[in-house]
């Protein structure tokens, strides 16, 4: 456990290395922000509107509750897994007395607080700035609910990313490739960062919330507004459940598959 | 001179077409990314305008007809300067001495050296997809004329843009974030910025004129923009790119040559 909490302080001090860098990757997260806010606030103009099953305030907590999300879910560092495995790197740390997984998992860990930290800030100044109504919830239940969700995310996006990174065992040019049209694309797209999944279509959202994505940031903030209770949320906390059952199997079986062609290239 | 230039940057092309052809499966991965990402947040719109009848007093087709006209200005843009993107390792390294040494225009090189082959795939269904969009609402030809006219000057301040964010490369060796943080603020431009509110909108539209070079060309064809706004945004095209090439040659006293 100690070597984790090592690992965890040297990690979190790592990313103050390229200060400018991390100071201008969070100047991105606001800017996004920027755009998803300014859509439905045009949209929901009208205090007294109600669409999608949504009104204003329901809609913008529902902005301002991604900004959160989003930094303790996709803030993470397992997507440079694939990089160790393209150069080689990866034969570094086999040799070492460490969980190669609990290590990402450990560091992803560290990423989250500190952006977590910085989300924060952002969020309290973008609510001095903005002034948008937002639904504090109160509801204890709910809260803990909410809490279960964000944990089932974090396990699901790791092992998202673990599976992508696991590619280059066989194919290592497109370790980029692989993450760019999952991790900047479909998570974007269906994780429901830009617009909550149930404005689509009934078809269109029964087949997105059968895919991992939307339990990434669209399900948790769902369950926070309270719009997902009762067997609804035991349903819906099943299947994040179950994908991360899914999903840890499926990556056990490539990442022993991977190890066994894995050939060190340039390590 | 414009005839030599021309042959090296069709050289140049070929050559990164050939890399990037080289890779099929990470090219149909970016390529399938790209268009997913396109439709999807079609989709979006569409579903959106569909339960909202209208965005900021936009008509569904227009609001659509905006979207298509900002990515037509970011894909093209993404086409010819796509080697902006790889300039960071070219400086940590010090390899942009070689460019410097060689009988070129040094800017040329670094800005238009790497045209992007799968967006250039992206362009012609683009194409198509705005005409008929821009078809769709009856626009007049002096309209048409003004549109196509500030579209070239959204090309322009997109260049500028590009030659700043250089230049910045050269000073402070940060690149990847800048060119990043230059497509967050040009995203904003999806939508009329009249979404916005000020501060928001006016910094938007005057001081990083993401206004000027996605939402001015389409509320000039709809004919909902001022004289003097057109006169603000040729202005605002022709100091952009004053500035960025003061910045460039500013930037280029400053580069050290380090690690070579």
């Amino acid at each position: 456990m100690r070597k984790y909490l090592q690992i965890f302080k040297i990690s979190f001090e790592e990313e103050f290395t390229y200060r400018l860098n991390f100071i201008l990757w969070r100047i991105r997260n606001v800017m996004q922000i920027f755009l998803t806010y300014f859509i439905w606030s045009t949209v929901y103009s009208d205090p007294a509107k109600q669409i999608f099953g949504y009104d204003r305030t329901k809609i913008l907590t529902y902005v301002f509750g991604i900004m959160i999300v989003r930094a303790l879910v996709l803030s993470a560092r397992a997507m440079d897994v694939s990089n160790d495995v393209a150069s080689g790197n990866l034969s570094n740390y086999l040799t070492k007395p460490v969980n190669y997984f609990k290590y990402w998992f450990t560091r992803d860990i560290s990423s989250k607080v500190l952006n977590l930290i910085f989300a924060t800030v952002e969020f309290i100044l973008l609510f001095l700035v903005l002034k948008p109504p937002f639904l504090f919830q109160t509801n204890i239940a709910v809260i803990l609910a909410f809490l279960v969700s964000i944990i089932f995310a974090v396990i699901i996006y790791f092992l998202i990313l673990f599976l992508l990174s696991s590619i280059p065992f066989w194919i290592p040019e497109i370790g980029w490739g692989s993450h760019f049209l999952v991790t900047v694309v479909i998570v974007e797209a269906l994780s429901g960062s830009l617009f909550p999944i149930n404005i689509l279509p009934q078809g269109l959202q029964s087949i997105i919330l059968a895919t991992p994505f939307p339990y990434l940031i669209y399900f948790p903030v769902e369950v926070y507004l309270g719009n997902i209770s009762g067997w609804a949320l035991f349903g819906g906390l099943m299947v994040a459940a179950s994908w991360v059952g899914v999903l840890w199997v499926f990556l056990n079986v490539v990442w022993q598959k991977g190890l066994k062609v894995y050939q060190s290239f340039g390590g | 001179m414009f005839k030599k230039y021309f042959k090296i940057w069709w050289m140049m092309s070929r050559n990164s077409f050939s890399a990037v052809l080289g890779q099929k499966l990470a090219l149909s991965m970016f390529l399938v990314g790209k268009i997913f990402r396109f439709i999807f947040f079609f989709l979006f719109l569409y579903f959106l305008l569909k339960g909202t009848g209208s965005l900021a007093g936009y008509s569904g087709n227009q609001i659509i007809f905006f979207f298509l006209t900002f990515s037509l200005v970011d894909v093209t843009t993404q086409f010819l300067f796509r080697e902006v993107y790889k300039f960071r390792p070219m400086i940590i390294k010090g390899d942009f001495d070689l460019v410097l040494v060689k009988p070129l225009n040094a800017l040329f090189r670094v800005l238009m050296g790497g045209a992007d082959v799968i967006d250039l795939i992206t362009i012609p269904p683009l194409v198509v997809l705005t005409i008929v969009y821009g078809v769709s609402l009856h626009p007049m030809m002096s309209g048409v004329l003004i549109y196509l006219i500030l579209l070239i000057n959204g090309f322009l301040i997109a260049t500028a843009f590009h030659i700043a964010i250089l230049a910045f490369a050269i000073v402070t060796t940060e690149v990847d974030h800048a060119v990043m943080i230059y497509r967050d603020l040009t995203n904003l431009g999806r939508l009329p910025v009249d979404i916005y509110k000020e501060p928001l909108k006016g910094f938007l539209t005057y001081l990083i004129p993401v206004g000027i070079m996605m939402t001015t060309p389409v509320k000039a064809m709809i004919g909902s923009a001022s004289v003097l706004g057109i006169i603000i945004a040729f202005s605002a095209g022709i100091l952009s790119m004053l500035l960025s090439l003061k910045f460039w040659n500013f930037a280029l006293t400053k580069y050290t040559s380090a690690s070579s």
